[in-house]
C-alpha cells in the first residue's frame, strides 16, 4: 500500500537512506490510525492537472460498481480519449486490486479538438474515466493501487503521473457521497454501451479509395433527422479528422481519412454518439472496395452501360464532334463500298482504343490517389494548345487554304490507318462535350470498380462510333446521301466554319487557363502556322525546308511557353460577383445558418455549362429571384485541376460537368439539377 | 508487382497525364517518392533529398522540449538507434519545423550545441525548417515523426518510432521500434510489415 520503503530499497546500500526509511515507515504506520488518513493518497496532481476518486465510502458485497479517476483540468487545457488522435496520448492506468477484481477502463466518447494542424480527441474540461470494481467473495474491505500515467496539453504537453490509493469496506449496500455519485453519472452516462439500442445501424464500411474509408450509416426510430458523431478507435489506420459527412434517402454517408499507407485491417471498432449517449460499434468488417453499385441507391451496371451508350450516340451531334465526323462522312461517299466495311472497323477501334486509354488512365490515376475526373485532359494548357493547332490547320485545309487539305482528307477518306486516326480525333474532341445521359454514366464510373468502369467507357465509345459504322455497313442508308458530286466542295467549305468556331472557343479556354498570355500564345502560333504553309508551297526545297523548321519552332516555343506560364491567380470567376469562388467551408457554415445554397459546378471548357450561364444562371430574373431568397451562390470552378472540387463532386456522385447542386434552406438533402437547365427549374426551386 | 515497377508506371501515367500541374501529392506517404525538399541545415549549408540518392536515409521531426523528444533521447533510445544504422551506412537529417518564437525553434548556433549535447550520430547539421515548407511537404505532423527513404528515393515508413505512445521511458524496452524493423527489412530486401502508425508525439509547432 505505500511506495515509499518500494523505491527506497533502491539505494538501502547507504545507512542513512535506511534510516530515513525506518522513519518514513515509523511515520506512515503511525497516520494509518489516524482518522483523516483516507484523505492522503485519493489524489495525484501535475500541472494544470488534479486527478481525485469518484468512489463510494463503502462497495456493496458481489455487486459491480464503477469508479471514477475524476481529471479536474484547467480551462484550455486537454487529457484525451483512448485514441488521442493526431498528437497527444491517453492517460494509462495500473491497477493493483486487493480483495477486489476490476475490469478495463470505460472511456466516454470524447469531442474533436482541432489544434492548430491536427485534430486531437479528448475533452473539454473535466472528465471521469471509469473503472469496473467487483469487490471477492467475502471480502470485508477492498484496496487499489493505482499507478497513473498522463498528458496534459493546451498547444504544448506536460506529462503527468502519481499514484493512488484506495481503501473501503464492503458492506451491504453501496454508499456513495450525492455529488460524487452525481458526477459519476455524468460520464457513465457518456460512455459507449449497448444497454440501449443504438438509433443507426452500420451498414458497411469500405475503402473509397487509398486515402478514405466510407462508414454507411442507417437511421431508426427518431433520430432520422440528426446526424450522429463518429469516432474512429484504430488511431493507426483512421485520422481523427472530422469526416466528410452526407445524408440521402440511403442514409448516412461518412467518409474518414486513412492513415496514409496504413494497410487494411479486416475490421474496425469506432463509437457513435448523438452528443448525450454512445454506442459501441464493435468489430465492423471493411471491404476493401466499395460494393459494385447494384443495391437501391443506384443503377444496375447495364442500364449505365446504355445511357453511356446514348450519351454517346449523342455526342455525334455536339458541336466540336459534328464537323470532324463530317469529314469522314465526306470521305465515306468516295470510298468503293467493299472498303465500307473495314472503315468501319478501323475507325470504331480508333474510337473503342481511345476511350480505353483515357479510361484506363483516369483509372490509373485515381488508384493512385489523385483526385481527376473526367475531361482532366483539358485542365492542361499543352493539350489545348495542341488542339489549336489541329483545328486551325483542319479549318485552313478545309477553306482550301493549302493543298495539303487534300492530303489530310485522303488520310482521312481512304485508308485504314487514316480511319483509325479520326476515330481517336472523335473521342479527344468529345470529352468537353459530356451531353445528356453521359453524367450519370461517368459519375458512377468515377467509383465503380474498374472493370465496370472500363465497361462504361467503352458504352461510351461503342455509342459514339454506331452511328457512322451504320452508315458504313447499311449501303441503303448510304444510298441515300446525294452522289457525290460539285456540292460536296461547297460543303466542305462551309463545314470550315464550325471548325473556327471551335478554334475561338478553344482559344477561350487557354485564356481562361494562361491568362491573357494564353490569346498571343494561341494566335502566334496560328499566325505562324499559316505563314509556314505559305512558304512552304513553293517548290524550293530551301524554302520547303525553312517552312518546316519555322513551324517546329514555333510548336515548340509555344508548348514550352504553355506548360510554364501559369494563370495570374483570382482572375478565374471574376466575372459575375454574385458567385463566390469554392470553399467547402463556406458552404457548410451557410448550410449550418440555414441558408440556401447553389453551387455551380463549372468549366471554361465545359460548353454546356457556358450555355446554361448564359442562358439561365446568369439572367436577370434569374438572378434576382437568388437575391430575394438570400441563397449563397458558388461557383465551383474545374477549368484547373482541383482536388477539392473534384472530391466534392465525387460526393455527389459525380464527376462529370455541368452538375448544379441545390441545398434548399435548412434541410440536410442536396438535390442535383438536370444538366440542362430552364428558368423554370430555378423557379420550382423556391415554390 | 514490385514498388519500384508500381513507382514507375505511376509516374509515366503522371508524365502522360499532360503535366497537370497540380497533381503534387502533399506528404511523403509510403510507397510513394519522397518529396523533394532543399532546406539550409545549421552550419548554413543546403541539403537536399538529391543529397541522399541512393543510400537508406532516416528523417526525425525534432523538437527539444517535447516530452516524446524527451523520452527517447533522455533514455539514450533515439542515440542508440542513430549510432547503430550509422554503422550500417544509413543516413540520418534531423529536421526542426518550429516557426520562430515557437516551442522547440532553434537558432543555428543552438541547434549546433543542441546537437552536441544531445550525443545525436546525424549526417548533417540539424535542418532548420523555419517556415515549415519542409514539414508540410512531408505532412510532418508530430515530433518525433519518422521517415524512412530508401535508396531509389521512396518512403518505406512514416509514423512513430515505435509502437508505445506513453511519455515514459520505461516503455521503450517493451515497445517495438517501428523504424528499425524497416530498415532492417528494408536493407535486407524484406517485405516491411508496418509501413505507417499513428505518429504519437507532440504536435509540429509550425
Amino acid at each position: 500500500m505505500f511506495t515509499c520503503p518500494h523505491t527506497q530499497s533502491k539505494y538501502d546500500k547507504t545507512n542513512v537512506i535506511v534510516w530515513g526509511a525506518v522513519w518514513v515507515w515509523l511515520i506512515l504506520a503511525l497516520l494509518i490510525f489516524l482518522p483523516t488518513t483516507s484523505k492522503a493518497q485519493d489524489t495525484a496532481s501535475g500541472d494544470h492537472v488534479t486527478v481525485r476518486w469518484l468512489a463510494p465510502d463503502t462497495f456493496s458485497a458481489n455487486q459491480t460498481e464503477r469508479i471514477g479517476f475524476y481529471f479536474e483540468v484547467d480551462p484550455e487545457w486537454h487529457v484525451y480519449w483512448k485514441n488521442a488522435g493526431d498528437s497527444g496520448a491517453a492517460p494509462r492506468f495500473k491497477v493493483q486490486p486487493d480483495g477486489a477484481t476490476t475490469g478495463d477502463i470505460e472511456w466516454p466518447f470524447p469531442v474533436r479538438l482541432p489544434i492548430e494542424h491536427l485534430t486531437n480527441l479528448g475533452y473539454e474540461g473535466n472528465v471521469a474515466y471509469l473503472l469496473p470494481v467487483t469487490p471477492e467473495a467475502n471480502a470485508k474491505q477492498l484496496s487499489l493501487t493505482v499507478d497513473l500515467e498522463w498528458l496534459v496539453c493546451k498547444i504544448d504537453c506536460i506529462p503527468g503521473f502519481g499514484q493512488m490509493t484506495l481503501t473501503r469496506p464492503v458492506g451491504n449496500k453501496a454508499n456513495w457521497k450525492a455529488n460524487d455519485l452525481a458526477l459519476r453519472d455524468q460520464f457513465l452516462k457518456q460512455v459507449p454501451s449497448t444497454d440501449s439500442p443504438s438509433p443507426w445501424t452500420v451498414s458497411n464500411i469500405y475503402a473509397l479509395d487509398e486515402t478514405k474509408l466510407q462508414l454507411n450509416l442507417k437511421a431508426g426510430g427518431n433520430k432520422t433527422d440528426s446526424i450522429p458523431t463518429v469516432f474512429p478507435l484504430d488511431g493507426d489506420l483512421i485520422t481523427a479528422k472530422q469526416p466528410e459527412v452526407t445524408q440521402n434517402n440511403d442514409g448516412i454517408q461518412l467518409v474518414f481519412n486513412r492513415v496514409p499507407g496504413a494497410n487494411l485491417t479486416t475490421d474496425t471498432d469506432m463509437i457513435i454518439t448523438d452528443g448525450q449517449s454512445a454506442w459501441p460499434l464493435s468489430q465492423i468488417p471493411i471491404s476493401a472496395a466499395p460494393p459494385p453499385l447494384s443495391n437501391e441507391s443506384s443503377q444496375p451496371l447495364w442500364l449505365l452501360v446504355l445511357a453511356a451508350f446514348a450519351g454517346g450516340i449523342i455526342l455525334n451531334l455536339m458541336p466540336c464532334v459534328f464537323p470532324v465526323l463530317s469529314i469522314k462522312l465526306l470521305g465515306l461517299l468516295e470510298t468503293p463500298a467493299s472498303k465500307r466495311v473495314h472503315e468501319a472497323i478501323a475507325y470504331t477501334a480508333g474510337v473503342l482504343a481511345t476511350f480505353a486509354a483515357l479510361g484506363g488512365l483516369l483509372l490509373l490515376l485515381r488508384s493512385s490517389g489523385n483526385a481527376i475526373g473526367w475531361g482532366f485532359q483539358l485542365q492542361s494548357a499543352p493539350v489545348i494548345l495542341g488542339l489549336i493547332a489541329l483545328f486551325w490547320l483542319m479549318a485552313l485545309s478545309f477553306s482550301g487554304v493549302f493543298e495539303f487539305g487534300n492530303r489530310l482528307m485522303t488520310m482521312a477518306g481512304d485508308q485504314r490507318g487514316g480511319a483509325f486516326v479520326t476515330g481517336m480525333l472523335a473521342v479527344f474532341v468529345a470529352t468537353p462535350c459530356t451531353g445528356p445521359f453521359m453524367g450519370v454514366a461517368l459519375g458512377a464510373a468515377a467509383v465503380l470498380p474498374a472493370t465496370s468502369a472500363m465497361a462504361i467507357f467503352l458504352g461510351l465509345g461503342a455509342g459514339l462510333a454506331a452511328p457512322f459504322v451504320l452508315l458504313c455497313l447499311s449501303p441503303a442508308l448510304l444510298n441515300r446521301l446525294p452522289k457525290p458530286g460539285a456540292w460536296m466542295e461547297t460543303l466542305r467549305q462551309f463545314l470550315a466554319f464550325p471548325l473556327y468556331l471551335t478554334v475561338i472557343w478553344l482559344l477561350w479556354v487557354l485564356g481562361r487557363l494562361m491568362g491573357d498570355s494564353g490569346w498571343l500564345i494561341g494566335s502566334l502560333l496560328m499566325l505562324t502556322l499559316v505563314f509556314a504553309i505559305w512558304l512552304g508551297r513553293s517548290q524550293n526545297q530551301v524554302r520547303r525546308w525553312t517552312a518546316g523548321g519555322i513551324a517546329l519552332v514555333a510548336l515548340v516555343l509555344a508548348f514550352t511557353s504553355a506548360k510554364t506560364i501559369k494563370p495570374p491567380s483570382g482572375q478565374t470567376t471574376a466575372s459575375a460577383s454574385m458567385w463566390q469562388s469554392f470553399d467547402s467551408t463556406m458552404i457548410q457554415q451557410a448550410r449550418a445558418d440555414g441558408q440556401a445554397v447553389f453551387v455551380d459546378y463549372t468549366a471554361a471548357w465545359c460548353i454546356t455549362c457556358q450555355v446554361n450561364k448564359k442562358l439561365v444562371l446568369d439572367t436577370e430574373p434569374v438572378q434576382a429571384l437568388f437575391k430575394e431568397n438570400n441563397v449563397l451562390l458558388v461557383r465551383a470552378d474545374w477549368t484547373h485541376h482541383d482536388p477539392a472540387i473534384t472530391q466534392a463532386l465525387e460526393a455527389l456522385g459525380r464527376n462529370s460537368l455541368p452538375v448544379y447542386a441545390w441545398y434548399a434552406a435548412g434541410t440536410n438533402q442536396v438535390e442535383l439539377l438536370p444538366q440542362i437547365l430552364q428558368k423554370r427549374m430555378i423557379r420550382n426551386l423556391f415554390e | 508487382m514490385s514498388h519500384t515497377l508500381k513507382t514507375r508506371i505511376q509516374q509515366f501515367a503522371l508524365a502522360v497525364a499532360f503535366s497537370l500541374p497540380t497533381l503534387a501529392i502533399a506528404a511523403a506517404l509510403p510507397g510513394k517518392p519522397a518529396p523533394d525538399f532543399s532546406e539550409t541545415d545549421a552550419s548554413g549549408a543546403t541539403q537536399s533529398l538529391s543529397d541522399y540518392k541512393g543510400q537508406w536515409l532516416v528523417v526525425e521531426w525534432f523538437n527539444k522540449d517535447c516530452p516524446y523528444d524527451r523520452k527517447h533521447y533522455d533514455s539514450g533510445n533515439m542515440q542508440s538507434l542513430q549510432k547503430k544504422y550509422a554503422g550500417k551506412n544509413v543516413k540520418w537529417l534531423n529536421v526542426i519545423s518550429s516557426a520562430k518564437g515557437k516551442q522547440g525553434y532553434l537558432e543555428p548556433a543552438e541547434a549546433m550545441s543542441e546537437a552536441k549535447s544531445h550525443d545525436m550520430t546525424i549526417s548533417a547539421p540539424i535542418l532548420l525548417d523555419t517556415d515549415g515548407s519542409m514539414g508540410r511537404a512531408y505532412g510532418a505532423k508530430t515530433t518525433p515523426h519518422m521517415f524512412v527513404i530508401n535508396p531509389e528515393g521512396v518512403v518505406v515508413y512514416a509514423g512513430a518510432i515505435d509502437s508505445d505512445d506513453s511519455w515514459s521511458p520505461s516503455s521503450i524496452p517493451g515497445a517495438t521500434n517501428y523504424v528499425a524493423a524497416a530498415l532492417d527489412a528494408g536493407m535486407s530486401g524484406k517485405p516491411i510489415k508496418v509501413a505507417s502508425s499513428r505518429a504519437y508525439g507532440c504536435s509540429v509547432k509550425y
